[in-house]
């Protein structure tokens, strides 16, 4: 019979082979990507390629960067996605504040038309937007594309901060209040760096919604200046399953570069707020 | 004093004449994506931007997975490019919402006469309206491996040879031999291929009486699915591999030597080959397969304008320009495709043996509009009927008699929707 000790250790190691399984799967096709944007075309094209390029080039990375101006568009889709992302945090604060706190039959109301704004289909607002857009003479500029992400993005992160912010105790702000301290210091000095893992949580979902996005971009971005990184990458694709696959990995592998930094900053981020909130001193 | 202000006055307006009045801007949507074709659209709209300075064209790549909701978005916000590269099929079906503009007024009767008649007729209606120029066709071909033929001792096709799909079958036989298969043919969503390829049988899959249309799949268009079934599981020399995949997915086995013909590709293919190929890789092009006819449906890759373009005039200068005969063979080219003006096809590359560029124009001879074409409601009938019973069909799951009821019915339903 195995001591309880080492049937600990074996469960441990059981869980580790387990975890390293799970990394290999989430990484292999990261690992796949780095590998074809340093193959030729003749490698790539192998019945059964090798993960290890046999003869590496930068040519594919030539060719996104001069070719198909990846640089250009990943730093269009950046600033797209950041703005966004700040503006919708912006607007959705307080908004989220007030429905969390004030708790009436309006304010039920809607949060429930935030809830079904979400199943709207993209096609049936697409035209309508679009036609707004071009009235207020925002097609084919990052401004008019924000604004579309702003409302897009709006109605699941007021949804996600309002849970945050009745995550936060009232009494802290009544005592805050019998303090002296006045809305604005309530907000500034209390709610807000206890709110800070939500809104980088929200903020992600922002960011990450926006720099995915593709058909909003595609339908209102015309000029080849403007392009964001997902429809420049989609050029790469062609018929019946066949893409320049070389630049179109390339690209792909400077794409993520950034939203691995936003990432790692903000995870970092995320989880120390997570646990100075959850650690009292 | 007086006198001075009017001077002002007079060569301020003077100068305000003088400049020069801002040029008209074209947007134009291309869907070339190899990197030769991306290169030659690029040079060609220089060029014209070059020459033009009062009419400038702003190019705008777009890729074929969008196309359909680009475009349809366009129109319905009425935001359109000047001038956009797309497929007949589709276009006749935007025509005929109206949202595009007839051409037929606008084409000088020498293009008329240069491109092949075939061509014209996959973007006209019934009322000799035209909706697109039809500038690169893509024929079905046979790509062979020389090297395994050899082996097999069968004789390498020479020019002006006519293979049927008899002598296909015997030859992919002869070329089955332990891990390797005769042929392979990609069979995921099949329905545009065998739709085409069926024409040489004599197979339409429609009937047309007056002005509506019904489904069918009677004796000729089950002589095409009974071929490649036999070769599949009768003489298994076709492999299976290609259930589910396209053509184009086939080719690293071919290269790998793993299947010796790929029948039914489209000629643009040979690019990959070029691209992909190892070192001393020898292969061929056989000219379509004669089954009662050596002909072949086929669609073709057009320039249309859409109603809502605010110069339609200038985009159809913009069009003629890049139509020529010299800008026609340099985007075919590019594309590893044919160019619908006979007197591009003489430029090279298109008359060389090379890179089966010859057998591939020749191709072009048997290319016609199929009535499928014609049928509205295809998009649909096609996706939601015949690739899946198709792809049951050649998985062995579904009898070719069931193929055909299933296909009928379920189509002839469809069919009542776009023609009440």
């Amino acid at each position: 019979m195995l001591s309880h000790r080492l049937q600990n250790r074996l469960a441990r190691f059981g869980m580790s082979l387990l975890l390293l399984a799970f990394i290999i799967f989430l990484a292999f096709p990261v690992v796949w990507l780095t590998s074809t944007a340093f193959k030729p075309a003749r490698e790539i094209g192998l019945q059964n390629p090798n993960l290890i390029p046999q003869q590496a080039t930068l040519e594919n990375f030539k060719v996104a960067i001069e070719d198909q101006k990846v640089l250009q568009s990943a730093f269009n889709t950046l600033k797209i996605a950041v703005i966004s992302a700040l503006l919708t945090l912006l607007v959705a604060l307080p908004a989220a504040y007030l429905l969390a706190r004030q708790r009436s039959r309006m304010n039920r109301a809607v949060t429930i038309w935030i809830l079904v704004s979400q199943t709207f289909p993209l096609i049936l607002i697409i035209v309508p937007l679009f036609l707004i857009l071009s009235r207020l003479g925002l097609v084919n500029t990052h401004t008019g594309l924000i604004l579309v992400y702003v409302v897009w993005s709006l109605p699941f992160v007021l949804w996600m901060l309002q849970g945050y912010v009745r995550g936060i105790p009232v009494q802290l702000e009544e005592a805050a209040a019998v303090d002296g301290a006045s809305q604005f210091d309530i907000l500034s000095k209390i709610i807000l760096p206890l709110l800070l893992p939500g809104l980088i949580a929200t903020g992600l979902y922002a960011f990450v919604n926006t720099w995915n996005e593709f058909f909003f971009a595609l339908v209102m971005l015309k000029s080849p200046d403007l392009v964001t990184l997902q429809v420049n990458l989609a050029r790469l694709r062609g018929v019946e399953g066949l893409a320049r696959w070389g630049p179109l990995a390339a690209g792909s592998l400077i794409a993520i570069i950034p939203t691995l930094i936003v990432f790692g900053f903000m995870q970092r981020r995320l989880v120390g707020g997570f646990l100075a909130g959850s650690v009292k001193e | 004093m007086g006198k001075g202000w009017l001077i002002w006055i007079i060569a301020l307006l003077g100068m305000g004449m003088a400049q020069p009045a801002q040029p008209i801007k074209l947007r134009f949507v291309s869907l070339a994506w190899q990197t030769e074709a991306v290169k030659a659209v690029r040079e060609v709209v220089a060029d014209w931007n070059a020459r033009n300075p009062r009419i400038q064209v702003e190019y705008q790549q777009v890729d074929w997975n969008s196309i359909q909701d680009y475009l349809t978005t366009s129109f319905q916000a009425r935001n359109v490019p000047d001038v956009f590269h797309y497929e007949s099929n589709p276009v006749l079906d935007f025509a005929n919402r109206g949202f595009l503009v007839n051409l037929a007024p606008l084409i000088s009767a020498e293009m008329r006469q240069d491109i092949l008649p075939g061509a014209w007729q996959t973007v006209s209606n019934s009322k000799g309206e035209i909706y697109g120029i039809p500038f690169l066709m893509e024929p079905l071909i046979v790509l062979y491996n020389k090297k395994l033929f050899t082996q097999a001792g069968i004789p390498l096709p020479k020019d002006g040879d006519v293979w049927t799909w008899d002598d296909l079958r015997r030859a992919a036989k002869t070329l089955t031999t332990g891990q390797q298969f005769g042929c392979a043919i990609g069979l995921r969503n099949a329905g545009n291929r065998i739709l085409n390829l069926s024409v040489g049988f004599g197979g339409d899959y429609f009937n047309k009486v007056g002005e509506r249309f019904t489904v069918k799949v009677g004796n000729e268009e089950r002589q095409l699915l009974s071929t490649i079934l036999a070769m599949l599981y009768e003489d298994k020399s076709c492999s299976t591999d290609g259930l589910g995949l396209s053509g184009t997915e086939l080719i690293p086995g071919f290269l790998a030597g793993k299947y010796a013909m790929i029948p039914g590709v489209g000629a643009f293919v040979r690019q990959q080959i070029i691209e992909k190929a190892p070192a001393g890789f020898s292969w061929g092009v056989l000219p379509p397969l004669k089954a009662r006819t050596q002909n072949q449906g086929s669609v073709s890759q057009t320039l249309s304008i859409p109603k809502d373009s605010r110069y339609p005039l200038e985009a159809m200068q913009f069009i003629n320009f890049m139509m020529n005969r010299g800008n026609m063979a340099k985007l075919a080219a590019g594309d590893w495709l044919i160019p619908t003006r006979r007197t591009s096809t003489l430029l090279p590359p298109f008359g060389t043996n090379a890179n089966g560029w010859r057998t591939s124009v020749e191709a072009t001879r048997f290319l016609t509009f199929p009535l499928w074409q014609q049928v509205n409601g295809i998009a649909e009938i096609r996706s939601r009927v015949l690739n899946p019973k198709l792809q049951l069909l050649f998985a062995n799951r579904l009898s070719l008699d069931d193929f055909a009821r299933q296909v009928e019915s379920e189509g002839n339903e469809i069919l009542k929707k776009y023609y009440p």
